[in-house]
């Protein structure tokens, strides 16, 4: 299975309000012009409530902007229907939440599955690639267990493994280690550079740990909804 | 994996599927229990009806009774291709037996020469041949409309009725036409009719066979009164020899020609009284149906609540689904077959249930509601019609839940 390619995505003059024109009207982000390449490891950092989790949204078409335009590969986005940025959502795009976001009723290798199953691929073919991923964040051996029997960093894990089910370009991350203790924030982090390096993907991770944020090669600061900082390693 | 993850999903929210199943096999049985039970004595009665062995009936439907139903009858007899005319007088009387207890019940009047040939062989073998009621033809007693010849005053009387009240071959009892046993005339009983303990007619367990021209002095029907006619008689059945009752156009020939001869009174064919049954049947069918469709609406909405509460439930799990990429057609379909499995173990509990019930009344009710439910006929097509219809009405009952998890905010669900 090929990976998809890493999309060129770029944000001109974004701004996002929540409640709109409302007596508790937030503007979550203010003027964002911003490119991230392909192949590209991003950390965004910024106090609680800066935009960040919105700039992932928008990153990833959860959202889209109140203004400003975000480009894919030089498209905007914002002419797509629903339906096709579910599409591209499924391709191109894996998330990783703060909180796993295992669907409780699958077993660990059925929510891997999952993506692929939305993509159309044929059963056995899918179950193979899940046990693959699964073997290879290091859960071969849960893959029957339910996400309540699972640990955190077990979660996690399981839940990369279905971020990267149908190789996309761009792996969304949001606070990742959040909810886990050091030993398994280490490894969660560790295997999300290994599997973005091999897949040569596009790595955006919201963090507000200086640890955290210190893996990545470029490194953004939102405050009060604008980029303040934008830092690339040497 | 679909599947397997509906089955789990519906087992999470254990309580409620079980509600939703439960609501749905309770509107499902009642239409089981009615219709099979009411179809099977609707075509209990139509059999018997077409098993009978008269062919053409005349009635005076709206009249006070046939009037002068020894003489039509006789000319009726002399009608070309008719073997046998039976006039039947029935009428409820009051029994009252050596004791004095009374006991109500169905009388008939026959002319007992005639009475063999309307009868279906199960009728035939409930009685013992000849009939034990004195004079064959009635004409002894009847005397050409004077009343005045001799009579033996027999009885022949439903077991059912001796066996409760130790009435017994060779004993008299008297038939009265009110609770008044000075007006009733004393009869010698001669014979017993039916199996024992079992009924003759639903209406009828009670029942006592005498000559018409007897029935007829008992109640005022041989000399008439300003509410009934002389000579009377509620029908008059008459036997068509077998070759023209096998051919429709014959049949017709000998109805007309009953018709003309008593054009004051309604004739019509057994064949097409079964076919009015049928078409009664129908229609009832239908009644019942709408009436369990109240109960299947209040089911359905219960399903449409379980699943728009399960959509409440599960908004972050949509919203996963949503943020992974699956398409909103994708969670559409998933809470439609949640609907549609519920619908279908609801449907398929409630046929059970119907027919468990249905047995359970066959097996353990009591008299008349019992022989109705032994007659119950569970047609095949007819319960997967209606498990096939509970499921595609669960289409519309989960239109709701569809509508609300297409409104579910994605980002509102992910917080």
């Amino acid at each position: 299975m090929s990976a998809s390619a890493a999309p060129l995505v770029e944000l001109a003059g974004v701004a996002r309000t929540y409640a709109e024109g409302g007596a508790e009207e937030v503007r979550a982000l203010r003027g964002i012009d911003l490119t991230l390449p392909a192949g590209a490891f991003v950390s965004v950092e910024g106090p609680s409530g800066c935009g960040k989790t919105t700039l992932l949204n928008l990153v990833g078409l959860l959202d889209t902007p109140t203004s400003g335009e975000v480009r894919w590969d030089g498209r905007p986005v914002g002419l797509r229907t629903d339906r096709e940025r579910s599409r591209l959502r499924l391709e191109t795009v894996g998330f990783i939440f703060q909180r796993f976001y295992l669907l409780p009723t699958l077993t660990a290798a059925e929510n891997v599955e999952l993506p692929m199953r939305a993509l159309g691929r044929p059963r056995p073919e899918r179950r193979a690639r899940a046990v693959q991923l699964l073997r290879a964040v290091g859960l071969e051996e849960r893959a029957r267990a339910y996400p309540h029997q699972l640990s955190g960093g077990e979660e996690q894990r399981v839940a990369i493994a279905r971020a990267v089910a149908n190789d996309p370009g761009l792996l969304l991350a949001d606070e990742p280690t959040g909810e886990l203790d050091s030993t398994s924030a280490r490894v969660v982090l560790d295997l999300l550079g290994r599997l973005r390096a091999e897949r040569a993907a596009t790595l955006v991770l919201v963090t507000h740990n200086p640890e955290v944020a210190a893996r990545a090669s470029r490194h953004l600061t939102l405050r009060d909804g604008r980029l303040v900082a934008d830092r690339k390693e040497a | 994996m679909r599947r397997a993850s509906t089955s789990r999903s519906l087992r999470h929210a254990r309580w409620q599927s079980v509600l939703a199943v439960a609501a749905i096999a309770s509107a499902v049985s009642l239409p089981v229990i009615l219709v099979s039970v009411g179809g099977g004595v609707d075509a209990h009665e139509i059999a018997s009806l077409e098993q009978t062995g008269y062919q053409v009936v005349v009635s005076a439907q709206g009249l006070h009774g046939i009037e002068g139903a020894h003489q039509d009858s006789a000319k009726l007899l002399a009608l070309p291709n008719v073997v046998a005319v039976e006039p039947i007088l029935s009428i409820a009387i009051d029994l009252f037996n050596r004791t004095g207890n009374v006991s109500a019940a169905i009388a008939e009047g026959i002319v007992p020469s005639q009475f063999g040939a309307t009868l279906s062989p199960t009728e035939r073998g409930l009685f013992s041949w000849p009939l034990a009621l004195g004079d064959p033809n009635d004409t002894e007693h009847y005397a050409d409309g004077a009343y005045d010849g001799p009579t033996s005053y027999d009885v022949l009387l439903s077991a059912p009725y001796a066996q409760m009240n130790q009435v017994t071959v060779g004993s008299t009892v008297v038939l009265s036409p009110t609770t008044n046993a000075s007006l009733g005339v004393r009869y010698n009983v001669t014979g017993l009719f039916g199996p024992q303990g079992s009924l003759f007619e639903p209406a009828g367990a009670f029942a006592a066979l005498v000559l018409l021209s007897n029935l007829q002095v008992l109640t005022d029907y041989a000399r008439g009164s300003h509410t009934v006619v002389p000579d009377g008689a509620d029908t008059i059945e008459v036997v068509v020899a077998p070759s023209t009752a096998e051919s429709p156009s014959g049949l017709a020939g000998v109805e007309r020609e009953v018709q003309a001869v008593l054009p004051s009174y309604t004739v019509t064919s057994v064949s097409s009284e079964a076919a009015e049954l049928r078409s009664a049947d129908g229609i009832l069918t239908g009644f019942y149906l709408a009436l369990s469709s109240v109960g299947l609406a209040v089911g359905l909405l219960f399903l449409a609540l379980v699943l728009v509460r399960r959509v409440e439930r599960d908004r972050r799990s949509i919203g996963i689904r949503r943020a992974i990429g699956l398409p909103q057609r994708s969670v559409a379909a998933s809470i439609l077959e949640d609907g549609a499995i519920l619908a279908a173990a609801g449907g398929t509990v409630g046929v059970v249930a119907g027919v468990v019930v249905v047995e359970g009344l066959a097996t353990w009710a009591s008299s008349t509601v019992k022989e109705a439910a032994q007659l119950a006929i569970f047609a095949p097509a007819f319960l997967g019609e209606l498990v096939v219809g509970v499921v595609a009405l669960s289409v519309a009952a989960s239109a709701a839940a569809v509508h609300v998890a297409w409104r579910v905010d994605l980002l509102e669900a992910l917080r």
